[in-house]
């Protein structure tokens, strides 16, 4: 393993995650055989056998209870080849229930930014936060979540950027922070809103930007009437005199970055939170330029990529709505089908629910962890132990994996052929290097084998073939060849020929909306659905620390990362800790409507009074994290609910 | 060639340590320690000019090669005079003595060559440009640092 100086957005960096690669990519644990449930007990089977398993089990479902009764779980960990097959092989099925894991951390964005600009995706790319003279980073932890973009962000600052943070706790992102605006969990709305009211009324807002490139200015004035900065203020509890100054800062600047996270999305208003965000930087122009734009920091490696795929409910390949039927027309020629289902289909939270009332019979699951992952677990546990068939194709044997019929063992990243496109929509080749451990096979032959048992019409023998079609089918990779890609760093999309040279700034002459305008809504903040109540006085955050990786299947099997960070912990103000008899270091019990679960208390100050955060890369966080969703993109609000504490006997 | 920290950009992410035990057999030579809610700073040996752990090892196992503290493993006893001689403690004893060996092979040490934040480097140019920039700035804000 060797580091590659001359990418051009990691320069060589790596995470501890990437620097402990190794131990998960070799461990022990990995699956290497087909294994099929009997009773508590797995027994190892051949391909053979697995697969018509498999094919039985799909087929029985899709021929009792029709097609719609199939649901399928994309993964954003896998490449795009194997999410573009996996959505293809559900919609020639007939089923539109095929989703992935976007629809926990970013789903507002492509919904939420597709809507306002065109565009779900980040607009420029991490480079070019070097060019930004103001960064502001709202709900989003990036020294941790995301280390290697803090270079960049320091290279901003080295040419004098300012820098704000928005966030409820002090972290290693604050650290870097000129100014730190400690809002309350969930106003962020109030926080953007008292932001835009001052750049309205102080005159920084960019009126020929609003008046050539937008739409709705009139509305979001009137939403902004009456509203000022002192009325944000206490709605977030940051002082005016802070959020005059952040307005100015942002406003004035000659070219201002906002990046948001999970912080953002992961609320019953999350589609607005980001809809919000877009407002401020589209009213003060800033974005479609070298260092501004707005970067939504998505989560995983390929979780651009298997949106782009059409691995998600509301989407054929490149965007295409569901729910118009000249998306399906053209994949029914594309793909010389007769039918395929309309959508929007079920999403991920959506087909635990259906699994649970018994309209969802199978699923099949590749490379995700819900009874992890999703926010009341023990519900999602529930659904899929009500299914009547379940495949999970995996590299461990997940909490998941354990609920399944049959596990297949599948290759990791380093020993399969296939694209990948980051976050900031950098579309990457890796070549396969290494062998798959015992018989583990490559994902996409895996799902092959299997429609073709179904009898569909899915023949690839390589990656390479799937991304010659994704080049047919998805306009904004039309350019993103095997050649291309395969060179350092890629090539950015939309790339529309192969002799464009790739975007990697979006909207600089126009929004990719039908009409070349950007919308503005007017939003207004929706608090929480579960407030602290008496009995939970407290509310509950969650989020990601720097050595784990989401449900921790994975990095929660490095020795070198247990080392760092072994257990479940939660973070205690000191004040709080006095009054509730917790100290520093001992276990306590963390209880919501929803269930418990026993942590490690950390107290410090980091959290303010009246709120505690736990990192969800350990079982036992989501079995009590809120179920609420927002209406538009169905994600869960996982940043807040209302828990109690007490020490642990 | 010594590796040149700077604090501000460190975040605390720990890369250096994973890395730098991943390069040497599961035992690494640097540590990342945070100073209350607010900063980290990696430390480890400083290859100090005047190394006191050469002075204190009489079997000449530490010496100075160049600007760097090297280590013969072969000439090590174990006594651990290095260890208390040592006024940053950064080499300590577990059968013989452990420290930084900035990567001894490598084109850059691997700490260096994988921080995320940019926070190592062994260019003293840009170290020195870093901190006279930061200087500067402050300066046009009409403060000190």
């Amino acid at each position: 393993m060797e580091y590659m100086p001359q990418h051009p957005t990691g320069e060589g960096g790596l995470c501890p995650k990437g620097n402990s690669i190794l131990e998960v990519l070799n461990h022990k644990e990995r699956l290497r055989y087909p294994l099929k449930r009997n009773g508590d007990d797995w027994i190892r089977i051949s391909w053979e056998e697995a697969l018509d398993l498999v094919a039985k089990g799909l087929g029985n479902a899709a021929k009792d209870y029709g097609a719609r009764s199939l649901g399928f779980l994309a993964s954003s960990r896998c490449n795009n080849e194997e999410n573009y097959a996996l959505q293809k092989m559900a919609r020639l099925l007939g089923s539109p229930n095929v989703d992935n894991c976007a629809r926990l951390c970013h789903s507002p964005t492509v919904v939420g930014l597709g809507g306002s600009l065109g565009t779900g995706a980040m607009t420029n790319n991490i480079g070019d936060l070097a060019n930004a003279r103001c960064v502001l980073a709202i709900g989003t932890n990036l020294a941790e979540a995301h280390p290697t973009v803090s270079r960049w962000v320091q290279k901003a600052k080295d040419n004098g950027a300012v820098i704000i943070v928005a966030d409820p706790r002090i972290t290693h992102t604050s650290w870097m922070a000129d100014l730190h605006l400690r809002l309350k969990p969930g106003s962020d709305i109030d926080l953007l809103r008292g932001m835009m009211k001052v750049a309205i009324d102080e005159g920084s807002i960019d009126e020929r930007f609003i008046a050539d490139r937008t739409k709705g200015f009139e509305d979001l004035l009137r939403n902004l009437e009456g509203f000022t900065p002192e009325k944000a203020s206490e709605l977030t509890g940051v002082s005016t005199e802070e959020i005059v100054e952040a307005a100015r800062l942002y406003s004035r600047s000659e070219a201002s970055a906002l990046l948001y996270s999970m912080g953002i999305t992961q609320h019953i208003c999350g589609t607005d939170n980001v809809r919000a965000c877009a407002d401020l930087a589209l009213i003060c122009g800033q974005i479609g330029r070298p260092g501004a734009g707005i970067w939504p920091m998505r989560g995983q490696n390929n979780v651009q990529g298997a949106c782009d795929m059409g691995a998600m409910a509301e989407f054929y390949p490149g965007y295409r709505r569901a729910s118009d039927p000249s998306s399906v027309d053209f994949f029914k020629t594309a793909w010389n089908a007769p039918s395929l289902p309309d959508g929007p289909g079920m999403t991920s939270t959506e087909m635990m629910d259906a699994a649970l009332e018994g309209q969802v019979r199978a699923m099949y699951i590749i490379g995700e962890d819900p009874v992890i992952c999703d926010p009341n677990a023990s519900k999602t546990r529930e659904a899929l132990e009500n299914l009547d068939f379940l495949v999970v194709q995996e590299i461990f044997m997940t909490p998941t994996a354990k609920l399944a019929d049959v596990v297949l063992p599948a290759a990791a990243w380093a020993e399969k052929d296939g694209s990948y496109t980051s976050m900031e929509r950098r579309v990457q080749w890796i070549d396969r290097a290494v062998p798959a451990p015992g018989e583990a096979r490559e994902g996409l032959l895996i799902i092959c084998d299997i429609a073709r048992r179904l009898g569909l019409d899915i023949e690839y023998n390589s990656a390479a073939e799937v991304l010659e079609e994704i080049n047919r089918t998805v306009s904004i990779y039309r350019g993103a060849t095997r050649a291309r890609i395969s060179g350092i760093g890629g090539v950015a999309w939309p790339c529309p020929s192969e002799d464009h040279p790739g975007t990697e700034i979006l909207h600089t002459g126009r929004f990719s909306s039908p009409d070349g305008r950007a919308s503005l809504f007017a939003v207004e903040n929706v608090p929480p659905a579960e407030e602290p109540s008496p009995e939970y006085p407290i509310l509950l955050t969650t989020g990601r620390i720097v050595v784990h990786y989401n449900g921790g299947s994975m990095t929660r099997r490095s020795p070198s990362l247990m080392e760092r960070d072994p257990e479940l912990y939660v973070e205690v103000n000191p004040e709080d800790a006095s009054s509730l008899n917790i100290v520093d270091g001992g276990m306590v019990v963390v209880s919501t409507l929803r269930g418990e679960t026993r942590a490690r208390a950390r107290v410090t100050n980091v959290v303010k009074p009246g709120m505690v955060f736990m990192p969800f890369h350990y079982h036992g966080a989501n079995l009590i994290t809120s179920d609420a969703r927002d209406p538009i993109s169905k994600i869960p609000e996982y940043k807040s609910a209302a828990c109690n504490i007490l020490p642990a006997e | 060639m010594p590796v040149y920290v700077d604090v501000d950009r460190c975040i605390g992410c720990r890369s250096c340590e994973v890395a730098c035990q991943r390069v040497h057999g599961g035992i690494g030579h640097i540590h990342v320690h945070f100073v209350g809610d607010f900063a980290s700073v990696p430390i480890f040996c400083h290859h100090c000019e005047e190394a006191s752990c050469t002075i204190a090892c009489f079997s000449g196992a530490l010496y100075k090669d160049g600007e760097r503290t090297a280590f013969d493993v072969k000439k090590c006893t174990g006594c651990g005079l290095c260890s208390l001689a040592c006024p940053y403690g950064v080499v300590w004893t577990d059968k013989i003595a452990h420290k930084c060996d900035l990567c001894e092979g490598r084109a850059e040490p691997a700490c260096v060559a994988t921080c995320p934040a940019n926070a190592l480097t062994t260019d003293y140019e840009l170290a020195s440009r870093r901190e006279r920039a930061r200087a500067a700035r402050a300066a046009a804000k009409g403060g000190r640092r």
